[in-house]
């Protein structure tokens, strides 16, 4: 890894607040030792991070009192009723028009608030990667979330042509969509890239969990000295990538492990959005759609029938008959 | 920062690294095996091409084989459709409820359902076990078998421990690569709606905070491998401090992924196990919130 300055690459941002655009003074807190470093702060502002802030902040403020005045402005059963309260966007009837502010247009606002703090966030990670001179990566990785965010509360109602297709923005009714999307389009478990989304979901976890313990275990050795270890791998590497090599005939590297975990994390996002976008637009039965596709069969009941008897065996009678 | 590093291992650093046969030549020795630390000797301390076998390895493949040949022989062998069919829509259900917690008889629905949980079972037990023979020997600590212990109680919760609570092997997972999706759609509706279960919650939570946390350290070192400043780890902490206000460093980052990963998983655990056994309807369970005595009234 050669390491040469290039220079200055051009930042579309300006450094407003504090010094340098950073909001306050770096604290130590001791207890944070055993999670790594124990430096907080300071964080930086600028312009894109004020209009993530601010319009995260009005996403909030019209989110919270919209359920504060459904119950009254009691505090008590706002507590209460927290997860239950709900923001509707606007009835199918509206279409894609703007709605009165208790009839969805309330939802229309705060949604508009929340999408520009996510695409402002997304301008922040990529100018702050541009003004330290690394790689905006993480600006890349955040792309897979917000494909997944705008498809289903922008792309996907506008293709639908309703805004009431999006989910209610609440706890509870974020369950709700999820479920009632799933029962709505056969069985969102046929839905391949759904399978595909989930395998990303849980192999990340997987890939996370295996990299972590492999390093923690190596840190003895420097393992988790990462910059240089790519550079150089030392005795920690050697002996983590002989673990992987000697359990499964198959070892990642210090560098190409961070492939893996890039690609995986990012493409469960894309997938998801995919199989999000394609439900109710392209396709309106998952499982019939798994039936003529050919990858399932129409089921026996559940649960404990007994099993017809075998269809008559091919000439070729397998091993193990 | 808490890790320490041993003396003499940063100056093993070699500038592109070393070869696969070098590195070999210098760790593929006998000895620090559990077997043979207990016996004084060990017939399986040995490799086969990339594998380290161990007494572990020997038990594996033998679980793995006759856990392969019931599972196919049911699923594929006698399933209800053709061969290739089979493989995607072939199903293995356990016993029927009157076997209760009993032995289900050779020859009758679920003996093969039993056999294959029992035999996979032996095979990753003894794939945990040989991890932490692979860590011993390289002198590592035991946290890739910890952590694989994790998702092997993901396992045996759902097919041992749960059933047993149930008292019943019919509550056994259905196994087969589409009919498994019909169980788990099946397990959620049976407690009415399986997203009101706050462990289910809190477990997707912790997966979809473990995909973050990958994507966010996958990211960092990649960028910071392509980078155009004099000195990457500082660039990387300052862009986290300016990003989120802290930056937890490279240790820190792994010791966090562990413990996410493993408490997604252990709390997936406790959202089976409770199911049915504790809570039969997530929906109705939700009705304490609202007869909490400060707030009944309002």
């Amino acid at each position: 890894m050669a390491i040469q300055s290039f220079g200055e690459r051009p930042v579309i941002d300006a450094d407003i607040g504090g010094s340098n655009g950073r909001i306050g003074q770096p604290i130590h807190i001791q207890l944070l030792d055993f999670f790594g470093e124990t430096q907080l702060g300071p964080i930086y502002l600028g312009v894109w991070g004020a209009i993530a802030f601010i319009s995260g902040s009005m996403f909030a403020f019209i989110w919270l009192m919209t359920m504060f005045a459904q119950v009254g402005y009691n505090p008590v059963a706002f507590v209460k009723y927290f997860a239950v309260l709900q923001i509707d966007p606007p009835s199918a009837a509206y279409g894609l028009q703007w709605a009165p502010f208790n009839q969805g247009g309330w939802w229309l606002t705060s949604t508009f608030f929340l999408t520009l703090s996510l695409l402002a966030w997304e301008m922040r990670l990529w100018t702050r990667a541009l003004a330290h001179n690394i790689k905006p990566y993480l600006a890349y990785g955040f792309s897979s979330a917000l494909a997944l965010y705008l498809v289903i509360y922008i792309f996907r109602p506008m293709a639908m042509g309703n805004w009431s297709e999006a989910p209610s923005h609440g706890i509870k009714a974020l369950l709700d969509w999820t479920n009632n999307v799933s029962v709505r389009y056969g069985n969102f478990y046929y839905n391949p890239f759904h399978m595909v989304s989930i395998f990303f979901l849980l192999g990340s976890t997987v890939l996370l969990s295996m990299h972590g313990a492999t390093v923690w275990s190596a840190e003895k050795f420097g393992a988790h000295e990462e910059i240089a270890e790519i550079e150089a791998p030392g005795t920690g590497t050697e002996r983590a990538q002989l673990l992987w090599r000697w359990v499964m005939g198959f070892n990642a590297n210090a560098y190409s492990i961070h492939l893996w975990a890039f690609w995986f994390a990012w493409l469960m996002g894309i997938t998801g959005a995919i199989g999000i976008f394609i439900s109710g637009t392209l396709v309106h039965d998952w499982f019939k759609w798994a039936i003529e596709a050919g990858v399932n069969y129409p089921q026996l009941p559940y649960p404990n029938v007994s099993v017809p008897p075998p269809p008559p065996l091919p000439t070729v009678v397998p091993p193990g008959m | 920062m808490s890790a320490v590093v041993l003396d003499g291992s940063r100056s093993t650093r070699v500038i592109g690294g070393r070869t696969l046969a070098q590195i070999e030549a210098d760790f593929r020795k006998p000895g620090r095996t559990f077997f043979g630390d207990i016996f004084g000797f060990d017939p399986f301390d040995f490799w086969v091409g990339p594998f380290f076998v161990g007494l572990w390895g020997v038990t594996a493949i033998l679980g793995i084989i006759i856990g392969v040949y019931f599972y196919a022989d049911a699923v594929i062998f006698h399933g209800p459709y053709s061969y290739a069919q089979n493989f995607i829509a072939g199903r293995l259900v356990p016993p029927p409820a009157a076997v209760g917690l009993g032995l289900a008889a050779p020859g009758t629905e679920g003996f093969k359902w039993q056999m294959t949980v029992l035999f996979a079972s032996l095979t990753f037990f003894s794939w945990m076990m040989r991890q932490a023979d692979i860590c011993r020997k390289l002198e590592l600590g035991y946290h890739v078998p910890l952590s694989y212990s994790v998702v092997f109680s993901a396992w045996l919760t759902l097919q041992v421990v749960r059933p047993i609570a149930m008292g019943r092997w019919s509550e056994g997972f259905v196994l087969g690569v589409l009919p498994h999706l019909d169980w788990i759609i099946e397990f959620g509706y049976r407690y009415n709606n399986f997203f009101y279960n706050p462990f289910h919650a809190l477990g997707i939570t912790g997966l979809f905070t473990s995909t973050l946390l990958l994507g966010m350290h996958g990211s960092a070192i990649l960028s910071a491998t392509q980078c155009r400043s004099a000195d990457p780890e500082a660039s990387l902490h300052n862009f986290w401090r300016d990003i989120v206000g802290y930056s937890i460093g490279e240790d820190g980052i792994h010791r966090l992924a562990t413990l996410v990963a493993a408490g997604a998983v252990l709390v997936s655990n406790l959202c089976i196990l409770s199911s049915g056994w504790l809570v039969k309807d997530w929906v109705g369970f939700w009705l304490f919130w609202n007869n909490l005595p400060w707030w009944r009234g309002v």
